[in-house]
């Protein structure tokens, strides 16, 4: 019983370190992704406009088979995390051979190494040292360290160079599986919402899909606004928000698109701007129709009252930015500042009555010529409301330092190459004193193999440079006299 | 039979070509001058973009006519009018860039200006460090195609909305250029590989033929009732397509334009049928008749370009989801242009390919050296597109507050990494070598260019930039 449970383990593990999963997984994953590229999907696209695309039959087929939110949905996970393990499990399954290839260095080749190794050459060397000696410079020349060994009676030569190339791919993959993680994380502890804040507002509820969520710290708008360029496109959106804890300030930072505020790993981006179609403001005069009297400047919000004199005052009752008269009703068109109309109402304490006052005098509905006061319009501002998208992504640092150790990957993986000589005095067929030099490179074979041809052709001349300088000394010395 | 005859082909000879060519660039670069004297702005872009335009193809002139004869001389006067052009080219994309304040990728024409640049580096880089001389024959097609496509879209320096204002995405952009440069040369690379390797010259028809027609589908699936032909509306107040809600354009009917696409997609089909006819047959005469309806379907497609641009260029159209009549402007079409000019460029590559053959394979470096070659090239192009993808994932994180959406344009482009993923591990792994690896990094390249066109123009998405 044991026996065969071991063996189903076995063989599961088999299975999932081979290639051949890996790559079938990643196909469907690729056919799986482009189908949700097709496909409408659920979040992004709103139900109405769902049912417009579909006939409702195709559309519970799609909804059955989970394909309107194919990168949602619980077999895709599953996908991704079975593509995860197949990575895994084949970088375990190889890691000990490639480890070992690291950490213990094959220096001094054998024979049989020797007759199977592809790159390889022999040269005529007048003895050891001399042949020894200058393999050593050559390979010294290239920037390589060769290490002698000796080795019962002999010598033997081995340089090497980007060992850590056999790791590279190791870090490809732990890069890739860590941008996963993170993912993952983000996916079962991250959220996004919207708030929207007018000025001087400060609020810590979030908005998410029908559900609301609070803060524990409360973030106020102390100012936002739009910056145009010459042509009417918008340029620029700020925010200047301030975090508010227990009562306090603790951040205070002006974002604007592209440059967020990050609390406590929780980020507010600016997202839009545009008016709410309330006031802020309204700046009026008013002057006394009777008796003399300057006129006086007062500001209003909706639904404030002020003072005019000492038994007169005023509230701003209605404001409308962009008005209509329609069936004896006045009515917002938009929240536009196109067509505004102010409703006033002047009250007097002492007889307790109230007039209606509308500017622009609207027929039937001012009484404008009864008030003790005329009023003149100076300024109108409208609130604005700033747009927040708000994210909370707890695994998006795995994600950045996957994508860095990614990048370091790659560059170790395409750009380093582990190559190796070994050079080692044999005798050949016939008894004499040769070189065997031979060597390998893990990426890139044909360029190394010309290297390879360079370095011996370079050591080959490099002895006879050594041989010959008596020679030539003579030739020199003969041509003087 | 038709090889024989294709063979007998007169060749242009000497330096007719060089000469005849010489002519034409001092002729336009003469009539350019007259121009200019009479505007009295010597640098300006749009001259510059002309010079670029006359070098270019000069240039591609002596490729074709280096392919076709085999003249050395003419690939030394390809490559002087490549860095010609790309002199020019250089001039215009610093002028944009000075202009702007900004590098020059915020629209389709400002990406095309600098894709374009990036092409010819690559070309001459081709040329002068692996020695593949044939490569211009490709690739300045493409150029001149690209800069025809900007006398066309040419925008005034338009503003950058809010969410464009990030160095990230100057990054993302540039690295997503040369990333998708460095793809188009390994697909170029792959295709001679596939001439070096003997593949038949009729698998060569049988694929041309299938991007042809694939292309004409895709332009169909614009196909409307009683034989009409949907474009994007142009709005010449505004310089740019008419959006009738976020993200959706408005579409107007041309008509009739819909009946002439499917004569011509039945032009193109005509090949593959013949083709398909010949495989089950053995019938050379099919093989024949296939090479001829070539001719006539490059015919066609000249004579549907030639209407798309006469009629789509500007004109008053109705629409089906807006009263009145809506203006139309090729530069809200830029992806039926190219696949129009696509199309027939890939006709008439195989056209060269069939009288030139055994010329070309004389001219291409050997089998192993272009396989060797195309995997270096796509070994530079997938740490681009990962550098890429990681540059555009910071920049969303933001501007969106998320790194990844799973965004049409997002997911293709994790798609086309795990294409590429693919080709290295099959490479490194598996040793996959020689043919299977150049259909690999053919496939590769159909990705890219779905991922670049393709998702823009089918797939809806938070990409409405670019």
């Amino acid at each position: 019983m044991a026996g065969t449970f071991e063996t189903t383990i076995r063989k599961l593990w088999q299975t999932l370190s081979a290639i051949k999963t890996g790559v079938i997984l990643l196909i469907i994953t690729v056919i799986v992704s482009a189908a949700g590229t097709v496909i409408l999907q659920r979040p992004a696209t709103e139900a109405e406009e769902m049912q417009r695309a579909y006939s409702p039959n195709m559309l519970r087929l799609l909804d059955a088979m989970g394909l309107t939110d194919v990168f949602h949905a619980w077999w895709f996970v599953l996908l991704l995390t079975l593509v995860s393990l197949s990575i895994i499990a084949a970088s375990i399954q190889r890691f000990p051979n490639s480890w070992r290839f690291f950490s213990r260095p094959y220096k001094s080749p054998d024979e049989s190494f020797r007759k199977a190794l592809p790159v390889q050459a022999q040269i005529a060397v007048p003895d050891e040292e001399t042949g020894l000696a200058a393999a050593e410079r050559v390979l010294r020349k290239a920037g390589l360290k060769p290490e002698r060994f000796v080795k019962e009676n002999s010598f033997s030569l081995f340089a090497e160079r980007n060992r850590v190339s056999e790791l590279a791919v190791y870090i490809v993959h732990a890069s890739l599986l860590l941008i996963f993680l993170g993912g993952i994380v983000d996916a079962l502890y991250g959220w996004r919402g919207y708030m929207s804040l007018t000025r001087g507002e400060q609020s810590s509820r979030i908005e998410q899909n029908g559900n609301k969520r609070t803060l524990p710290f409360a973030i106020r708008c102390d100012a936002a606004g739009q910056e145009n360029y010459a042509d009417g496109t918008p340029k620029r959106w700020w925010s200047k928000l301030a975090v508010i804890e227990a009562g306090e300030v603790v951040q205070r930072k002006e974002i604007v698109v592209n440059d967020p505020l990050v609390y406590r790993g929780i980020r507010f981006y600016q997202s839009s701007y545009g008016r709410t179609g309330k006031l802020d403001k309204l700046v009026l005069t008013a002057a006394p129709l009777a008796g003399s009297g300057d006129s006086k400047e007062i500001v209003l919000a909706q639904g404030e009252t002020a003072p005019l004199d000492a038994d007169t005052t005023v509230r701003l009752a209605e404001f409308i930015p962009d008005y209509v008269v329609q069936d004896g009703q006045v009515y917002a068109r938009s929240n536009d500042l196109e067509n505004p109309a102010v409703h006033l109402i002047v009250t007097s304490a002492k007889s307790g009555k109230s007039v209606n006052v509308w500017l622009p005098a609207i027929p039937g509905f001012e009484q404008n010529s009864e008030s003790p006061y005329s009023f003149e319009g100076k300024d109108i501002q409208m609130a604005y409301f700033t747009g927040l998208e708000v994210s909370h992504e707890p695994g998006q640092w795995g994600v950045w330092a996957g994508v860095i150790l990614m990048g370091l990957g790659l560059a170790l993986v395409f750009y380093l190459v582990h190559t190796r000589f070994w050079v080692v005095p044999v005798k050949d067929a016939r008894g004499h004193l040769t070189l065997w030099l031979g060597g390998t490179a893990n990426r890139n074979k044909d360029v190394f193999e010309q290297r390879f041809r360079k370095a011996v052709q370079e050591i080959e001349s490099e002895m006879k440079i050594q041989s010959q300088p008596c020679a030539r000394a003579h030739a020199t010395s003969l041509a003087g006299d | 039979m038709a090889r024989a005859k294709a063979e007998q082909q007169p060749a242009a000879t000497g330096t007719t070509l060089v000469v005849g060519v010489g002519l034409g660039v001092a002729f336009l670069l003469f009539m350019a001058f007259l121009n200019v004297v009479k505007s009295g702005n010597l640098l300006s872009e749009p001259n510059l973009l002309y010079a670029a335009l006359i070098f270019y193809a000069g240039a591609g002139t002596l490729y074709l006519g280096f392919g076709v004869t085999g003249t050395p001389s003419y690939i030394r006067f390809a490559s002087l009018a490549t860095w010609a052009g790309l002199v020019a080219n250089t001039g215009a994309v610093a002028h944009r860039w000075y202009e702007a304040g900004h590098p020059p990728f915020a629209s389709i024409y400002e990406m095309l200006l600098s894709f374009v640049w990036t092409l010819a580096v690559l070309t001459l880089i081709a040329e002068k460090k692996y020695g593949v001389k044939v490569i211009g024959t490709v690739t300045m097609p493409v150029a001149i195609v690209g800069v025809v496509l900007m006398q066309l879209l040419r925008t005034e320096v338009r503003p950058l909305v809010p969410a464009l204002q990030s160095t990230w995405l100057h990054v993302h952009v540039t690295l997503a250029m040369l990333a998708y440069a460095a793809c188009a040369l390994s697909f170029a690379l792959a295709m001679m590989f596939l001439i070096q390797d003997k593949v038949k010259t009729e698998t060569f028809l049988a694929a041309t033929s299938l991007f042809t027609v694939g292309t004409y589908i895709g332009v169909l699936t614009r196909f409307e009732k009683w034989g009409g032909l949907n474009v994007v509306a142009w709005s010449p107040q505004d310089k740019s397509e008419v959006f009738i809600a976020k993200g959706v354009r408005l579409f107007v009917v041309i008509p009739d334009l819909g009946w002439l696409m499917l004569i011509v997609l039945a032009a193109v089909a005509a090949p593959l049928l013949l083709y398909l006819i010949f495989r089950k047959t053995e019938d050379e005469s099919f093989l024949d008749m296939a090479n001829r309806t070539v001719f006539v379907s490059i015919l066609l497609q000249t004579m549907a370009l030639a209407f798309f641009i006469l009629r789509a260029r500007d004109g008053q159209y109705a629409s089906l989801d807006a009263e009145g009549l809506f203006s139309t402007s090729l530069a809200a079409s830029p992806f039926i242009l190219s696949g129009l000019v696509g199309g027939i460029f890939a006709s008439l590559l195989y056209l060269l390919l069939l009288w030139r053959r055994s010329d070309l394979e004389r001219m291409l470096p050997s089998a192993e050296e272009l396989d060797r070659i195309t995997y270096r090239t796509i070994a530079i192009a997938f740490p681009l597109l990962t550098l890429m993808i990681a540059a555009g994932a910071y920049w969303a994180n933001r501007t969106w507050g998320s790194y990844w959406s799973w965004d049409p344009k997002e997911t293709w482009a994790a798609i086309t990494w795990l294409v590429y993923a693919g080709y290295l591990h099959m490479r490194i792994t598996r040793g996959w070598r020689g043919r299977r690896a150049a259909y690999f990094a053919i496939l590769g390249f159909a990705v890219v260019m779905f991922t670049f066109f393709g998702v823009t123009y089918l797939l809806p998405g938070l990409h409405a930039y670019a």
